[in-house]
Parts: structure tokens; sequence; C-alpha cells
């Protein structure tokens, strides 16, 4: 399935052509952990040089530019431990960068529009982030932990986790339409008389946690919860 | 995330014709988002993913997938299917699709086949931008009170049904799902005051 209104990320393709098409890419790498200078190495050169597999880089740089990957076995049990890495610095992103960015946005707009509605939009910020931050540690301490012995096939993986797929899948779904109402109240609702450069950062900063947030998601359950549901169902672990 | 968005998938072995009907709607200034999908089969895995609002197929596609293509439609029974047709086919099998588009229509007849389509399915529903009714008000109040779909009931004398069906519209005409958020919603528009929300 292609959409047309970005590039369909190949192995051909320049790297800094496709950064400088989608910026959002750039964000993509580092949480690959890839913090370098991209020259004009295409993105199988780039992969190469670096050590990734070019197919993760290819099916994850796709979510980043809008097209679901539809091929079943593009991912194998190798990918894994790259894409919990993936995903682990994702979360550094969301609680280190992300969260006292839009805090910070937040009560500047309160500094300039003091108002019991921006008090009580940062209050159910505050308890929105308070839920994310419960899934993300239960992915690190509960998930995680729990794939990783899969991989090394521990049979106490199986006995003594206490991860469930079912609810893995649970955390994920209130998650978005916090964000959405925020969104909606800021832009809409929350009478505003001055520093609307601050809304517009603030907005723009929601956004881009509202899209990294839901291509998280879609490596967790797409390409990770496939793998590991693979990994579970193979007969010579103990 | 974007709930007006129009989404709309093609199913098209010609890139010609694929690229014209995409720019025709592109252009049309309607808020869509355009999917290619190569087969029938590909299209089912997206039945949980993605909601789609229109399906365009080339009949060719589907001619001797008839019993796969009933089945595809069970899996997305909200999306209007649309026949892209420029060959001949049995009638029967075009009445497979809620509308067409035939090679030769110009751009005014094919948009107006989808404004049509657009707006019927918007008059089963509540219009955006209204205005929340006196009752969704009431039900709005005590939500922000934290009361349940039964306790709301209750209160009001209605059905729990009728309660999520305001609640839905609630929801379609704020943009708000979330109780606190609703709250906040509540105050900002001077439905409740800062303290009837400090008194609960």
């Amino acid at each position: 399935m292609y959409q047309i209104n970005k590039l369909y990320v190949r192995p051909e393709l320049k790297l800094s052509d496709l950064l400088l098409e989608n910026p959002n890419l750039l964000l993509m790498m580092e949480h690959f952990s890839l913090n370098s200078i991209v020259q004009e190495m295409s993105v199988d050169q780039f992969c190469c040089k670096n050590n990734l597999r070019t197919g993760v880089f290819i099916a994850i740089a796709n979510l980043y530019n809008g097209f679901q990957n539809t091929g079943k076995d593009l991912f194998t049990e190798k990918d894994i431990e790259v894409i919990i890495g993936f995903l682990s610095n994702c979360h550094r992103y969301y609680k280190q960068e992300k969260y006292p960015e839009i805090k910070s946005l937040i009560a500047q707009l309160y500094q300039t529009n003091t108002t019991a509605e921006v008090k009580l939009v940062e209050q159910f910020f505050n308890d929105y982030f308070e839920e994310v931050l419960e899934h993300l540690s239960y992915e690190e301490s509960i998930a995680f932990p729990y794939f990783r012995n899969l991989l090394q096939s521990k049979s106490e993986a199986l006995t003594e986790s206490h991860f469930s797929v079912l609810e893995y899948g649970d955390h994920h779904s209130d998650i978005e339409s916090t964000l959405s109402d925020l969104k909606n109240l800021i832009l809409k609702h929350i009478p505003i008389q001055t520093d609307f450069v601050v809304r517009r950062k603030l907005l723009l900063s929601l956004c881009e946690l509202e899209f990294d947030l839901k291509i998280h998601q879609s490596i967790e359950e797409l390409i990770l919860m496939p793998l590991i549901a693979k990994l579970e169902k193979k007969p010579n672990r103990e | 995330m974007n709930k007006h968005k129009i989404h709309i998938a093609i199913i098209e072995p010609s890139s010609l014709v694929y690229e014209g009907i995409s720019n025709i709607l592109l252009k049309s200034g309607m808020y869509i988002q355009i999917f290619r999908i190569d087969s029938v089969s590909e299209l089912s895995h997206y039945s949980k993913s993605e909601s789609f609002d229109f399906v365009l197929i080339n009949p060719m596609c589907i001619q001797n997938k008839i019993r796969e293509f009933a089945t595809l439609r069970k899996c997305f029974p909200d999306v209007c299917w649309v026949g892209l047709v420029y060959n001949f086919y049995e009638p029967q099998l075009l009445s497979n699709f809620n509308f067409l588009i035939q090679i030769t229509d110009n751009t005014d007849t094919i948009l107006d086949a989808f404004h049509r389509q657009i707006h019927l399915q918007e008059d089963g529903q509540s219009m955006e931008h209204e205005q929340l009714s006196e009752r969704e008000v009431d039900v709005l109040r005590l939500i922000t009170q934290g009361l349940s779909n039964k306790e709301i009931a209750d209160k009001l004398n209605i059905s729990i049904h009728t309660v999520i069906s305001h609640r839905k519209n609630i929801s379609q005409k704020t943009g708000i799902k979330s109780q606190s958020g609703l709250t906040i919603y509540a105050i900002s528009n001077k439905i409740i005051s800062l303290e009837d929300f400090a008194g609960v």
C-alpha cells in the first residue's frame, strides 16, 4: 500500500534527500542511535556502515513517511534486539525531551493567561503523562525483559513473567484519545487572550508527540508482537 | 487522529488510471488521503488497522473473486464501494458497487458522485459545528460531576442507550472524549462554573 504525498523509501535513495523531504526521519535515526553525518550516502550504504539491517531501517522509515509495510516476513527474530533498542530510545525521547518541553510551554501559557482553564489543562496533561509513564515503565520492566528472555530461550520467561499480550495492547487505547482531547481544548475552547505563539508551539509539540507515539505503537503492534508470537510458538524451546 | 479526513483506497492495475483519478480527487478540495492497494486480498489485511470511506476498484480485480469480495464487504461494512469502469462488464458484476465511475466521465460528474455520497453519510450523523442541544448540556453537566451512564440515565429519566448516544454526539461535536477534557470544555464554555467543579 502506498500513499502519494511522501517518498517511498528504497535502499538506493539518497538519505539526505529523504531527510530533507521528511525531517522527522532524523528523529527516527536518533531512535536507532544513528547519530552521524549522512554525507552523500544512500540508505543502503548508510545502514551497512552503521551495521543496521537495511530492511529494518526501510520498513520503519516508511512508517514515518506514512506507508504501512505489508509484508509479513520482513523481520526475523534477529531484529528483535534492534527494535527493542529503538523503542527504548523512543521512551527516552518522550520522558526527557517531550514531556519537559510540553510542561514548560503550558507553564509559559499560564504566565500570560492566568486562568483556571489553563491550570486545568496543566493538570489534565500531568494526569495524562502519568498514564503514559505507567505504560512505558510496564514495557521497560516487564515486556522488554520478557522478550529478551524469550530470545535467549529461557524457560522461566514463560512461567515467571507477568507479561500478557492482551494487557500490552490495552495500554494503548486511551493514550491516543486523550492527546486529541488536549489538542481540541487548546485550539477551540480554552480562552487565550495573548501569547498565541506559545499556543502554536504547544500544539506543534503535542502533534510531534502524538505522531511519534503513533509510530511507536505501530512498531509494537505490527512488527514486534507478531515476532514475539512466533517466538512463543517455537517448538524447540525448553 | 483526523476523524473527518476521508480515506480512499484505490485498487487499479493501470498506473495511468490510478494517477489520473488520484489527481482529480486530490485537487477537489476534499480533505482526503489516498492509498494504493494492489489486490483485493491485500485490502483484507487492513480490515483491522484502517478504516476506509471509499474503495475504488477496477471490476476486473473482483471478476473471478466474487466470493472473496463478498467476505471483504462484510469486513468493511461502512465502506462505499466504487467501480472504476472502462470495459464492458456484466451488469450483475457491476451491481456489487454503490456507484460507478466511467472512464468517459468528466471531473464534475465524478466529484458530484463523491459529494452526494459524503452528504448522505453526514446526514445520518449529527453535523459538526453544531451547538450542543439542551439535553446534551444536561448530560454533559452530569458527566462533569463524574456520574456513570447508569446514574445519568436514572437522574434524567432516560435509558442508558440514550445517554450513550448523547455522549457520542457530545464527543463528536466538541472533539473531546474524556471526562476531564469535557470538564475543561464545560468550564471554558461557561456551562458549569469553576465553583461547581471545585465542589465535586
